[in-house]
């Protein structure tokens, strides 16, 4: 038997052994949440939790993933290598942000309590542009920081070689 | 495969990715578990009354790592989003049995994430009772997080070890993995620094995300529910207002508002700490509980509980239990800063105690009983 071969075996071995592991700790405790949602429908509806449920990895799986994947083969792609991470950063950042924000710019939860002017009292558009461009700012310093190292590391010219003992 | 695309999609991104989110989501339950038992006290846990400001550090805590697990899960699925068109979808009965479980892991996650960004909001697009469900939902998604950590545990241990060396054939990968590392807990840490002025109040100009500000409200700070909205502005009469002090009593007392301030006032700084995770520091007036309940007659470690005038909701009364209601400092407040409560802080009359939930604080208060 190859090392590779035994390699595996003993690597496939420490997966099943951890895998029944997790499963003797994750099931019961899995088991306290399910119980208690099907013990409980009148507060929690289970075609309405479902659809929660499932719906967020669905909507992730096929949109929010495949429009990232579309963004980065589109836009990434384009841009010189050196600026490809810091770009990354400023999508991905600002995705971010804005997704944390969304309830605020939208004021879901101010239309809900009308009458209670302390939910959302910012302006959440503004403070969502003032976030992305804190973020394109790092982003640049990041990328002008790349930029002056890799000019410092190839010199136009190679130095003397009597010069490195001087 | 792009020099990227095999850093992104690497097991050691994977990996550093899910120890992250799994110390994060260990932190919420634990926090969540405080906080649930904090409001629903069972198995014989009683909230103590000290130190003052913990549930304001742990609710803080709990939404904070929520809301910085937001970059850090999408990070970790679009590290792992090529796995889900694997062909075929499973190698052996473990690596199915393993796969079956990451469902419950995501879109429990997800679900997660998502409703508790919409609580901290006020905002309850779903029919589900947020609180219970979501309550519900963290043991699923901690069971998961078991089955899945046992059954990585061995492959994610190997992709932990040491980077290779620079220099070598590896090192751009190493170098993009970094980067893209680097970006997800960059997006973590400024989403947490834009949201965490609503509890630190030193970093409430950054609060840019915030969903409160801890010195926007009447008389400085934020408000839940309104005397309108619960429907207690109907009934609030400064007239005809009495506080009822009955139950387990050996002497049932009654107060007008010019009664209660003619006692012994205490005055006390403390926390209204929301489950939404804002809190702020008040400086509170009013009369020591525990003064009342020894008028009363009531033996010195009994319970008692609050009654507001809201007329409907589940938090239109609430429990002190022995240590919160013999505290110094559990007062049935007439004044905050020096002023009279504003109507939506609970005027004429509300509770304010140590270490409580906000929605705890009962606002409103019309009877006190022993129990």
């Amino acid at each position: 038997m190859t090392d590779t071969a035994a390699g595996e075996i003993k690597q496939r071995r420490a997966d099943r052994i951890g895998l029944g592991v997790g499963l003797l700790v994750g099931v019961p405790v899995m088991l306290v949440g399910v119980v208690g949602i099907l013990r409980h429908p009148e507060s929690t509806p289970i075609p309405n939790f479902l659809r929660y449920f499932v719906g967020g990895d669905i909507l992730h799986d096929f949109l929010v993933a495949p429009i990232a994947v579309a963004i980065s083969f589109l836009v990434l792609r384009r841009v010189p290598t050196v600026a490809r991470a810091p770009l990354r950063a400023v999508l991905f950042g600002s995705a971010v942000v804005i997704a944390v924000a969304w309830p605020g710019i939208r004021r879901y939860g101010h239309a809900q309590v009308p009458d209670n002017h302390t939910v959302q009292p910012l302006n959440y558009a503004t403070s969502t542009l003032t976030a992305v461009a804190v973020i394109a700012t790092i982003a640049a310093i990041w990328l002008a920081a790349v930029l002056v190292r890799d000019r410092r590391a190839t010199p136009e010219s190679p130095a003397p070689t009597a010069d490195h003992d001087t | 495969m792009t020099t990227e695309a095999e850093a992104i999609n690497s097991e050691r991104v994977a990996a550093r990715l899910g120890l992250a989110l799994g110390i994060a989501f260990t932190t919420c339950f634990v926090t969540g578990l405080y906080s649930h038992f904090a409001q629903h006290p069972s198995f014989g846990f009683e909230l103590p009354s000290r130190p003052v400001g913990l549930y304001r550090v742990t609710q803080g805590i709990h939404v904070i790592t929520g809301v910085a697990s937001i970059p850090l899960l999408l990070a970790k699925l679009w590290s792992v989003y090529p796995k889900l068109f694997q062909w075929p979808p499973f190698e052996s009965l473990t690596n199915l049995v393993e796969r079956l479980a990451i469902f419950p892991l995501i879109g429990g996650s997800i679900f997660m994430l998502f409703t508790g960004l919409a609580n901290i909001n006020l905002w309850y697009p779903w029919k589900f009772n947020f609180p219970d469900t979501h309550f519900r939902t963290a043991w699923i998604v901690m069971g998961a997080l078991a089955i899945h950590i046992g059954a990585k545990f061995s492959t994610s241990r190997r992709a932990l070890k040491r980077e290779p060396a620079s220099g070598t054939t590896a090192a751009p990968v190493a170098l993009e993995r970094r980067r893209f590392l680097l970006t997800a807990f960059g997006a973590s840490a400024l989403v947490a620094l834009f949201t965490v002025g609503q509890t630190f109040r030193p970093l409430r100009r950054l609060a840019l995300l915030a969903p409160r500000r801890p010195d926007v409200g009447p008389q400085g700070f934020p408000v839940n529910g309104t005397a309108r909205d619960t429907g207690a502005a109907k009934f609030i009469n400064v007239t005809t207002y009495r506080l009822e002090v009955t139950g387990k009593v050996a002497t049932a007392l009654s107060f007008s508002l010019d009664e209660l301030r003619a006692l012994p006032q205490h005055s006390a700084t403390l926390p209204i700490s929301c489950v939404e995770g804002w809190s702020t520091s008040q400086h509170w007036t009013g009369v020591r509980v525990r003064d009342l309940l020894a008028m009363a007659g009531v033996h010195p470690h009994s319970e008692a509980s609050v009654l507001s005038l809201q007329p409907r909701g589940s938090y239109r009364a609430s429990i002190l239990d022995r240590w919160q209601a013999h505290d110094p400092d559990t007062l049935l407040a007439l004044l905050v800063n020096g002023e009279p409560l504003a109507l939506d802080h609970g005027y004429p009359l509300r509770l304010i105690a140590p270490n409580r939930p906000g929605v705890m604080q009962t606002k409103w208060v019309t009877q006190l009983s022993a129990r």
